[in-house]
């Protein structure tokens, strides 16, 4: 076995066996919604000067809510189920021009709600680690994907963690940028003050230059914001790390990985403090209430009028959207803008959502606090590996509790890496460093800090990417 | 029991960007549907909003003009709830924080000041657009995420007209300002209102909003009737439920409109896809640069500045494409005054009957400029100039090239006009002998003649004038119009109509009045002026009319008597302003008598001497035509017995609503032989017809509704109540006031103008009462008499400048602007 | 959580729910809405809400016509419904 070469994966559009391929190696991983290698025509064929970079000819996987021209956009919903986007998102256009070549959509959680990629129309996404257990999500299917050697990179949405912590279960990074650095145009909205488009892929430099073309302000979405000159950036110095001290509550794996993650770190001579945070607690209520609130306004907009699922039969309009509604949504989907609509209503928006903005302000000073002190908070992603499809290990309530690490980087806009963290007892587990805004780059020197002493590894039967299966010569 | 209405409005306005608030589709009206629609406006999975800089300055430029409070800092919120026109099911709007504040708009409507507070503006999208047909709804999304500035009153109006009128004037305000239309048909601008009414001192009452109202006369109506019904409600000792309420335009009533508990909560929140808007001095500075000359100001600048009346200068200000217009003619070279007259009148005319409009017309200020100067330097004249202007219409081409190609160029050379006048003359010996035995009448007809025969180019004044030459004539038309002063008094004292002849000749040789005039008496039947009808009047309209048409005279005198001299000088003075020398008198005694003579000679000589315009000459005082007042006091021998009231209030109309005539062709025939005037029977049938739609009382204790009612039924449609002081009347809930012809005629589209019984300016600020009478619609008419809002409302029906009269907005329009 | 609250909650987003469904999602709401109590805790006296966690001043857009004449016909494709260039729902009176 060897490391494939981003040159290789810069061939293997070229070759015919290619779909073939990837097809049959996604037969039992479920990661794909739909795929389609010829769709280059109208995405540029990375031959046109502008794609001449590292990116050129690599095929994308694209996470099913981010809009891909002439692809299905479904969101893992029954209600998008044959719904196709007339548009490109922007971050999919920008890797497009870099010469980049969408391949097919992956599998989520019904619109990026949940942790499993087991709630969508398509089925569960398996983890290439072990099939009886989950990728994580809700961009399981984008993890799964990269996990898998079926894709250099893939395209996720993280909103509470949902690019880290399938990127943690399948043993791959994943990149939960700044706030606004990536344009959130073509992401089909969760919850919009928190969400941003995320990269996966077990590839820093692929990584990184994806990060490089994808980023910077956008027309189209007036949050976006464009990258600080780099001498108004943060360094990329990791010489004070602080760690997330006290009970975590992390299963034997999490916790073993997470202690050697100290060790590695402190190893390479930088400064390391464990902390505590006075609004741990306080996160996941803060986050849910947050992203319920602004669900139940975004997903009012599916209701069978002018796209997507419609009943057959409807005597008027309120009749059809609320059948449309009430047929199209999953149930977790429903919980949410159950939850949202609640803490929104007049009586109680006060106790609820106005209250969390509030809270969502003393954890971004908290935070502020830690980075005026160190360069990085690293802390697990999840409290536990890759568990069990079903809710057998963990109930949908205790998922939700359960990403108490993840959410505080999007509660505070700031960007947040998960990194290999070694495998334990057959599962990868995944360790997340966040910095403050716009310090990707120092995120990115963590991770090459620490793949020097934990690289990340390819499942049991995906040693072979799909670039050195399918590229003759390519098998060592 | 006593009651006060609140009225307050929810205007919204689309605003004229290209694009639209949050996307770069076109905001366009009238598209084939689903045209301008993109993945924003259509709410499509993904798609963002992205705010527009020109929405945004446009709406802070509104409430800058309505003196608000901006914002330094706003922010849009998420208004959530389903329709299926909404494509988001969440419209984004301001809530927390609008854009601006604590405005106000001064309003003034029937004299009545106000400053109407402005709650707030703000920015937010619009729907789309659902028609039902069949059993199916229809969708179109073109208009969706237009940008819609929402425009929050105060509940300080009271009633319909009001609410209307400030609709109008904010209309004309955005216009001015270029951010919209104002097309209520079109929706560009429309109106919700909420209404309460409650017991006087109490405050306001439950509120209920009222919707779908698609015009400004539905606005007006639908308030109205709401006002209305909620009295009729409390006066029954019922109460007021809160609820929306839609207009039905079709039956002239408003509906319940039912709607769920559940929709009421908006549960707005901050949009998170928009950062906050924040005011910088760059964007100041652009909101500032953006705010023009408002009409209130300009029109009060045109007065001091052009000297203009008010209301021409209103006329022109009214939008700002025409006062544009006016000001850049005056920097061409245009008299103001001139510039003004003809807009209002012969371009006017012009517009009305092409329905265009001022601006993109053939028609520059250049040019127009270019035509009054040829006319004002007699390089045509204002027949050809009419003529001209015409062709400037239809052919897009400068004054002076038409003129040049036409040959239309007026002969202003005297001794080329002598050629032509000694021709006629010699040809016409037997009309120029009939002139020499002091009939002057063939005289227009020799005019007729010198015109033609240079085929309408002559110079008429210059032709008159070497007529008067030749003939060594100047000619006075007088009229006799009944009076003592044309009577005589019977053997037993009792005065009787007679003839102005034997005055006049009286006249004859007068060595105090120049040698060359002669007298031209048009008998228009023996009566007293008492005895005036509408029919009489008609035939001295007619005569009028056809003088100043034909140009023969140089001026007119008319003879009539005291009684009613006040209103036939009123209504001509409306229906001629200055377009010739009109001169009215009386005696208090009989033609026989010096005072008579003494009297009508300096009639005369006023009518030779003095610029045109109508006035009145009474022994040796002159008076303004309008606010006469025949005041004899006993004992003196009729000396003083005219007075005017409210002197410096005094309108002398410069231009006549004759010139406005609806009706007939407009066209003139150029060989100036037969000028083109309503016939007298149509005159006569038109007036007739107007006295039966008016009706004109004073007030008085004990003055019965039930009999102002009856005379509603019997088909009065104009009152002019003579009030008892400066706008004072009862209005209890009593049969003996006006309370309920009021209601009663308001119901029925009756106008009460409101004039006093003292000399007094009627503007009803002063007393409660008269609060009430405002808020009954009776329209005070400040400082005019009822003589001359009478014949004001006469010559207003009489010339159709108002439509055929049924339009009660109309008539009040032209009313007031008098 | 008064128990019609929940039913009053779905009209407003306009769902239905059977009765199985009703009491799953009740539960599920009210398992969450105990759960934020904990942010009853932190000491939010005098914070402003995060409305906006990350802001670069003013985003405005130049009032331009975009150009993309195939879009509206993209978009129509995808309606359930049409009626020419209507966007169609069923609507019996």
């Amino acid at each position: 076995m060897r490391a494939s070469s981003p040159e290789r994966w810069q061939q293997v559009l070229a070759n015919s066996a290619y779909a073939d391929a990837l097809r049959s190696r996604d037969s039992s991983i479920n990661a794909f919604l739909e795929i389609d290698t010829d769709r280059r025509h109208s995405h540029g064929d990375g031959t046109s000067p502008a794609a001449a970079g590292p990116l050129a000819a690599l095929p994308l996987a694209v996470k099913d809510n981010i809009a891909v021209r002439g692809f299905g956009l479904t969101c893992g919903s029954r209600i998008l189920a044959n719904h196709i986007s007339p548009y490109d998102a922007t971050v999919v256009a920008r890797l497009v021009a870099a010469g980049m070549v969408p391949v097919g959509k992956t599998n989520l959680d019904e619109f990026g709600m949940g942790s499993a990629t087991e709630h969508s129309i398509a089925g569960p996404t398996n983890n290439p680690w072990d099939a009886d257990r989950v990728a994580g999500g809700s961009s399981g299917g984008s993890a799964a994907a990269v996990a898998a050697g079926m894709v250099p990179l893939a395209l996720g949405t993280d909103t509470g963690g949902s690019v880290r912590q399938p990127a943690a279960f399948c043993g791959i990074y994943g990149l939960k940028p700044t706030y606004g650095t990536l344009s959130r145009y073509g992401l089909v909205a969760y919850a919009s003050s928190l969400e941003v488009a995320g990269l996966l892929s077990r590839d820093l430099a692929i990584l990184r230059a994806a990060y490089e073309a994808a980023s910077g302000a956008d027309v189209m979405d007036q949050t976006s914001v464009s990258l600080p000159d780099a001498a108004s950036r943060p360094s990329d110095e990791v010489r004070r790390v602080a760690f997330l001290g006290g009970e975590l509550g992390l299963d034997q794996r999490t916790a073993a990985a997470y202690r050697r993650m100290r060790d590695v770190v402190a190893a390479t001579g930088a400064a390391v403090e464990d902390i505590e945070l006075v609004t741990a607690e306080a996160v996941v209520p803060a986050y849910y209430t947050i992203a319920a609130a602004e669900a139940s306004a975004n997903l009012a907009r599916f209701n069978g009028v002018r796209y997507g699922e419609r009943p057959v039969f409807a005597e008027n309009p309120e009749a059809l959207v609320r059948q449309a509604r009430t047929e199209g949504f999953g149930d977790e989907v429903k919980l949410r803008i159950l939850l949202g609509t609640y803490v929104l209503r007049s009586g109680f928006q006060e106790q609820y959502y106005q209250r969390a903005q509030r809270v969502r302000t003393a954890i971004r000073r908290e935070l502020a606090s830690v980075f005026a002190r160190h360069d990085l908070l690293v802390l697990p992603v999840y409290p536990t590996a890759a568990f069990r499809h079903g809710e057998a290990e963990l109930t949908a309530f205790q998922q939700k509790l359960a990403d108490r690490f993840t959410t505080l980087a999007n509660l505070a806009a700031l960007p947040a890496l998960s990194v290999p963290g070694g495998v334990c007892d057959g599962l990868p587990v995944g360790i997340q460093a966040i910095g403050p805004a716009f310090s990707e780059a120092r995120l990115m020197r963590f991770a090459e800090l620490a793949a020097a002493e934990l690289p990340p590894q390819r499942p049991p039967g995906y040693e072979i990417e799909l670039c050195d299966e399918v590229i003759p010569g390519g098998r060592t | 029991m006593s009651y006060r209405s609140f009225v307050g409005l929810e205007i919204h306005i689309q605003l004229a960007t290209r694009t639209k608030v949050f996307c770069g589709c076109r905001a366009a009206f009238g598209d084939e549907p689903n045209t301008n629609i993109c993945p924003v406006c259509a709410g499509y999975p993904g798609a963002l909003p992205a705010l527009n800089e020109d929405a945004m300055l446009k709406s802070y430029v509104v409430a800058r003009a309505l003196n608000c409070r901006l914002s330094p800092v706003c922010e849009f919120e998420r208004k959530n709830y389903f329709y299926p026109d909404l494509p988001k099911n969440y419209q984004i709007s301001q809530f927390a924080a609008p854009l601006g504040r604590d405005g106000y708009l001064d309003l003034e409507f029937r004299r009545r000041r106000k400053r109407v507070r402005i709650r707030e503006c703000h920015l937010e999208e619009d729907a789309g657009k659902m028609i039902h047909a069949g059993d199916q709804s229809l969708l179109d999304f073109n208009r969706a995420g237009t940008p819609l500035l929402e425009i929050v009153t105060e509940p300080d109006l009271e009633i319909g007209e009001e609410a209307e009128h400030l609709l109008q004037e904010f209309r004309r305000l955005v216009r001015y300002l270029g951010v919209c239309d104002g097309n209520m048909e079109e929706g560009s601008l429309r109106c919700d209102a909420n209404v309460s009414v409650n017991e006087e001192r109490a405050g306001l009452g439950t509120k209920v909003e009222i919707k779908n109202m698609n015009s400004f006369r539905f606005v007006r109506k639908a308030l109205d009737y709401e006002i209305d019904r909620q009295q009729d409600i409390l006066g029954r000792g019922g109460t007021i439920v809160q609820e929306t309420r839609l207009w039905n335009e079709n039956r002239d009533v408003s509906e319940s409109m039912r709607v769920k508990e559940s929709s009421n909560d908006y549960r707005y929140f901050p949009e998170p896809d928009l950062p906050p808007f924040q005011t910088d001095d760059a964007f100041l500075a652009a909101v500032e640069s953006s705010l023009v000359e408002l009409p209130p100001e300009r029109t009060a600048r045109f007065v001091s500045q052009y000297e203009l009346q008010p209301a021409q200068a209103s006329f022109l200000c009214d939008e700002r494409g025409s006062a544009d217009f006016f000001e850049a003619a005056v920097a061409a070279g245009a008299q103001p005054s001139d510039a003004a007259v003809w807009l209002m009148g012969d371009v006017q005319k012009l517009l009305n009957r092409s329905g265009t409009q001022l601006t993109g017309s053939p028609l520059t200020p250049e040019r127009l400029a270019e035509l009054l100067v040829l006319l004002a330097t007699g390089r045509i004249h204002g027949k050809l100039a009419k003529q001209t202007l015409e062709a400037v219409f239809t052919d897009d081409m400068d004054p002076r090239q038409i003129i040049a190609e036409r040959g239309w160029e007026q002969i202003t050379d005297p001794a080329a006009i002598g050629k032509i006048v000694d021709a006629v003359l010699t040809e016409q010996h037997e009309a120029v002998a009939q002139i020499r035995s002091g009939d002057s009448r063939p005289h227009g007809y020799l005019v007729g003649q010198v015109m033609r025969a240079t085929s309408g180019r002559a110079d008429p004044r210059l032709v008159q004038r070497v007529l008067e030459e030749r003939l060594a004539l100047q000619f006075i038309q007088v009229l006799g119009f009944g009076g003592a002063i044309s009577g005589s008094r019977r053997e037993d004292g009792v005065v009787v109509p007679g003839s102005l002849e034997s005055l006049i000749r009286s006249l004859r040789g007068d060595p105090a009045l120049p040698a060359d005039i002669r007298y031209d008496e048009l008998d228009l039947g023996g009566f007293l002026s008492e005895e005036v009808s509408p029919r009489d009047w008609a035939l001295l309209i007619h005569a009028i009319a056809r003088h100043a048409a034909t140009g023969d005279t140089s001026g007119i005198v008319i003879a009539t008597g005291t009684d009613t001299l006040s209103y036939t000088a009123a209504l001509l003075s409306w229906l001629f302003g200055a377009s010739l020398p009109i001169v009215l008198t009386a005696s208090a005694t009989t033609g026989d008598t010096a005072e008579s003579r003494e009297s009508l000679r300096h009639a005369v000589q006023t009518a030779v001497s003095s610029a045109p315009g109508v006035s009145v000459v009474f022994g040796a005082e002159r008076y303004p035509a309008v606010n006469l007042k025949f005041e004899r006091v006993p004992g003196e021998s009729g000396e003083g017995a005219f007075r005017t009231w409210n002197r410096h209030g005094v309108p002398e109309p410069r231009v006549g609503l004759w010139t406005s005539f609806q009706g007939s062709s407009g066209t003139q025939d150029l060989s100036g032989s037969a000028p083109d005037i309503p016939d007298a029977q149509m005159l006569a049938g038109r007036l007739e017809d107007a006295a039966r739609r008016i009706f004109v009382t004073k007030v008085f204790p004990g003055m019965s509704a039930q009999a102002l009612v009856a005379l509603i039924d019997a088909g009065v449609r104009y009152f002019v109540l003579e009030l008892y002081d400066t706008g004072t009347a009862s209005v209890r809930e009593t049969p003996f006031s006006l309370r309920h012809a009021l209601e009663y005629g308001h119901r029925h589209d009756v106008t009460f103008f409101c004039t006093s019984q003292q000399e007094a300016d009627v503007d009803f600020s002063t007393y409660v009462t008269s609060h009430d009478l405002w808020r009954g619609g009776a329209i005070p008419m400040g400082t005019l008499t009822t003589e001359s809002v009478y014949t004001r409302l006469l010559a207003v029906l009489l010339t159709g400048v108002a439509g055929d009269g049924s339009d009660p907005d109309a008539v009040a329009h032209i009313m007031e602007s008098g | 959580m008064d128990r019609s609250e929940i039913d009053l909650t779905a009209e407003l987003a306009l769902l239905d729910m059977d009765s199985d469904e009703r009491d799953r999602l009740e539960r599920g709401v009210l398992e969450l809405l105990e759960y934020f109590a904990a942010m009853n805790a932190v000491d939010i006296r005098g914070l402003e809400p995060t409305t906006h966690a990350l802001q670069e001043g003013n985003r405005l857009r130049p009032d331009d016509p975009r150009t993309d004449p195939s879009i509206a016909d993209d978009i129509l494709e995808q309606a359930p419904d049409l009626e020419d260039r209507f966007i169609a729902i069923p609507n019996v009176l």
